[in-house]
């Protein structure tokens, strides 16, 4: 038990004398903002005591963490609304504190900074912020957050987010829209849509189906902030395919009736218009079948002439669908690494999932997808987008034997090179709860980094992944209770109990605003029927009733510091470590899913893969507590449960450490491995690693490794110090010459500027 | 090629390598565009081996 301190360190860094009534005095005052709970004027006295005796015998504290103490004893005593009234207080003087900051201070920044020096304008990696209209998002995100702090959120809210115990994602479009959806083309597709620049008709083969999925894409990232998603990409492609296959051996077709059977031009096309009304155009599945119809139809004409024509049709139909299909790829994968969104400052972020159809369609698009991944953008350049992701299920892909299983090998060949397909986990029990075969809708889907959206407690009959998607989120400060409880559990669960209550409380108050929108602010979302159940909406009704199948989810980041603050090592340090990171995670669960029980609205668990707030809470945190080991002594905390990136492990070890916590966070999760080294030269341990997340329980998961570049002679692979090809240094100039007689070696390396 | 006897001798100079890494979910062509606490992150990062079980 401490004495008083002497002096007490103020946030400009002076010291005054310390005067434990002064403490008294602004617990009092909370008191009085909450007349329903009495506290006696002693127990005001005893509670004072107790903060002056928890502080450390012989240091300076600062008010931060007398503040810190005030509310720690608060909710010990059991007085839960005073310590909410005495956050609140503190809040507000953060806030005035912080306005006088002054955006205007913000927008001086934005406005005369570069981002190579500005943290600000470097929050979002695939925008630049250096462009016209890269700075005009972010005056606009900045006024935003701005407006939404001071003017539209509960005080405890705001006060919430601005001290860093929560951290309210995409608190700029807080008043406008919602995050992501899982987009179904199929559906889409059916009789065409609009993007309310004219109506486009339903497309009628490959190419047009590729081209309108990107345009689709677009549309939707347009009317929301995060990324869009296409989760049965194979099976909506594959309907291209079918009819691209069908013209195209009507054409050859046509063109045999010419030579073959010495018709003219109108004859041919005469003849296979009776072809088609008769029997319809064969299926790439069922051509066997076909050529028995067709010789019914041809009966004026020899056995052996029909045989003949049906061969000569399908060859070439083959052939020029297969080629057909990957021109369509690889303009998908170029189309949505340069085509523009939100004021042209950001390629959309798309994410596209497959691997499951085994028809032959479905599997020419998923190989022609990966072929053109693998073969890169023009240049041989890695595309960044979309975000893809191979669907690994056992009996459709997974072993040898399984009709997709040279699919697998081929995305485990691809990933090595490319860094994706990303590879998600059917048969992980939390996943395969929901599979019903022959359904595509019923498997799980990702978008992105990890967002999963799946269960439906609002209409349990429509578990799918199509027209639903994430509604918003917002994430726990998890290693600062850590901070602040230091080891006393029961105290952490009811700091715990109080910031998901709050985050509940948020999420709601968003969603209410959410509620109040009408299908004509979403001409495409909601106005082409995109989200579950908007069709049956006319443009003046309000979309919250539909927006009830989506989620609101609660994440978390720093599960390891946490576990440092509390026991002294990390989860992947020792089991004892681990067991309480399973407790705390599964407690966090628990209670997502009770709020979900008690609203019938989605509430579920993520685990939040730190973006914006990486490095905000921690900055904060190191300010109040200081620099502690292992905590708040790197300019991060750590990715939701994961093991910390700097901690040396084992891979399979690793994997099997995260595993867990796949099963408990519904709303999304992502676990990766670093390699070194080149892996595409080394399939075995990349597929080790792949086979060892599927038999983990992992639901999402991923291969780190470095893929270097040479844009000079193309050089695709892991370059050190010197390119490997072309033996020059990072900047160096080469001779021409050397770079010629590697082109006659190497005939596919692009052209470099100043050489065409 | 004719135009090429035309050009430099040399060429590539100040020409940097490309190097794609993954940041929270997604692919970046350069480490440039990182905020502090992403490029810390990307630097901490060690490898895991695949020896044994
Ligand atoms: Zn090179």
């Amino acid at each position: 038990m401490g004495s008083a301190p002497q002096t007490i360190l103020k946030r400009d860094g002076t010291a005054v004398p310390f005067d434990a009534e002064k403490i008294r005095l602004a617990m009092e005052k909370a008191c009085l903002a909450t007349p329903e709970e009495q506290v006696s004027a002693q127990a005001l006295i005893d509670m004072t005591a107790l903060v002056v005796a928890r502080i450390q015998e012989g240091t300076t504290p600062s008010v931060e963490q007398v503040q810190d103490l005030v509310e720690q004893v608060l909710i010990e005593a059991g007085y839960g609304l005073t310590a909410k009234a005495y956050i609140l207080y503190r809040a507000e003087h953060a806030k005035i504190r912080r306005s006088e900051e002054d955006l205007m201070n913000i927008y001086r920044e934005l406005t005369y900074s570069y981002a190579q020096n500005a943290d600000l304008k470097r929050e979002n990696a695939n925008i630049d912020a250096d462009t016209a209209m890269g700075t005009m998002l972010k005056y606009g995100s900045e006024g935003a957050k701005y407006f939404v702090d001071q003017y539209v959120l509960p005080k405890d809210v705001a006060a919430g987010h601005i001290n860093g115990d929560i951290h309210i994602h995409d608190k700029d479009f807080y008043m406008l829209t919602e995050t992501c959806c899982q987009i179904d083309l199929m559906k889409l597709f059916k009789n065409g849509f609009s993007t309310g620049h004219g109506i486009l008709r339903e497309p009628n083969g490959i190419a047009s189906y590729s081209a309108l999925g990107c345009i689709a894409l677009q549309a939707n990232q347009n009317e929301m902030h995060g990324g869009q998603s296409i989760p049965t990409f194979d099976y909506a492609m594959a309907e291209g395919v079918a009819k691209s296959f069908r013209s195209l051996y009507r054409s050859a077709l046509v063109a045999y009736f010419q030579i073959g059977f010495a018709l003219d031009e109108t004859d041919s096309e005469a003849l296979a218009d009776k072809v088609g009304q008769s029997i319809g155009w064969p299926s790439m599945s069922a051509l066997d079948e076909y050529e028995g119809a067709l010789s019914g139809v041809l009966a004026a004409y020899e056995p052996e002439q029909a045989k003949a024509a049906h061969e000569y049709a399908s060859r070439t139909a083959l052939k020029n669908v297969k080629r057909n299909t990957y021109q369509a790829m690889e303009a998908l994968i170029h189309n949505l690494n340069t085509m523009n969104s939100r004021a042209g400052a950001q390629v959309p972020f798309s994410s596209v999932n497959y691997g499951t159809d085994t028809s032959p369609e479905g599997r020419l698009v998923i190989e022609s997808l990966l072929l053109a991944t693998e073969a890169g953008l023009g240049n041989g350049e890695t595309a960044i987008f979309p975000v893809q992701i191979f669907k690994v299920k056992q009996g459709i892909n997974y072993d040898p034997g399984d009709p997709n299983y040279d699919l697998f090998r081929l995305a485990l060949r691809v990933s090595a090179k490319r860094l994706f397909p990303n590879f998600s986990f059917l048969d992980a029990p939390f996943n395969d709860a929901y599979y019903k075969p022959g359904d595509p809708d019923s498997e799980v889907a990702y978008m992105g980094c990890r967002t999963r959206v799946m269960g439906n407690v609002y209409d349990r009959s429509r578990e799918v992944t199509s027209g639903r998607g994430n509604l918003s989120f917002t994430s726990i400060n998890l290693p600062r209770l850590g901070l602040i409880c230091r080891g006393d559990w029961d105290l952490f669960y009811r700091m715990l109990t109080e910031r998901m209550e709050l985050c509940f409380r948020q999420l709601l108050h968003r969603y209410s605003v959410q509620c109040t929108k009408r299908v004509r602010n979403y001409p495409f979302l909601m106005g082409q029927g995109i989200w579950l159940d908007s069709e049956k909406l006319g443009p003046d009704d309000t979309v919250g009733e539909v927006l009830k199948h989506g989620t609101l989810s609660v994440g978390f980041i720093g599960l390891a510091e946490t576990l440092v603050a509390m026991t002294g090592s990390h989860h992947g340090q020792n089991e004892e470590s681990q067991r309480r990171g399973l407790e705390i995670v599964s407690f966090m669960r628990r209670m997502t899913d009770e709020q979900s029980a008690r609203t019938g609205l989605n509430f579920t668990l993520l685990a939040t893969p730190a973006e914006g707030l990486s490095g905000r809470f921690v900055a904060i945190d190191r300010d109040r507590f200081g620099e502690i080991e292992g905590i708040t002594d790197r300019a991060y905390y750590t990715n939701s449960f994961h093991v910390p990136v700097y901690y040396q492990i084992g891979a399979y070890k690793k994997i099997r450490t995260e595993a867990p916590y796949h099963a408990l966070t519904n709303a999304g999760h992502i676990s990766y491995v670093e390699l070194d080294g080149d892996t595409s030269k080394n399939l075995e341990a990349f597929e080790s690693i792949i086979r060892c997340m599927k038999e983990a329980g992992i639901g999402y998961g991923s291969v780190n490794h470095p893929v270097d570049r040479d844009p000079v002679c193309g050089y695709t692979g892991v370059i050190d110090d010197v390119c490997p090809r072309c033996g020059r240094r990072e900047g160096e100039a080469i001779d021409v010459e050397t770079l010629r007689a590697l082109r006659r070696q190497y005939p596919n390396m692009p052209m470099f500027y100043g050489l065409e | 090629m004719q135009k090429v006897k035309q050009q430099t001798e040399r060429v590539g100079e100040g020409v940097k390598f490309e190097r794609i890494r993954r940041i929270t979910g997604y692919l970046v062509g350069t480490t440039d565009r990182f905020n502090n606490a992403k490029k810390a992150e990307e630097k901490d990062r060690v490898k895991h081996s695949v020896a044994g079980a």
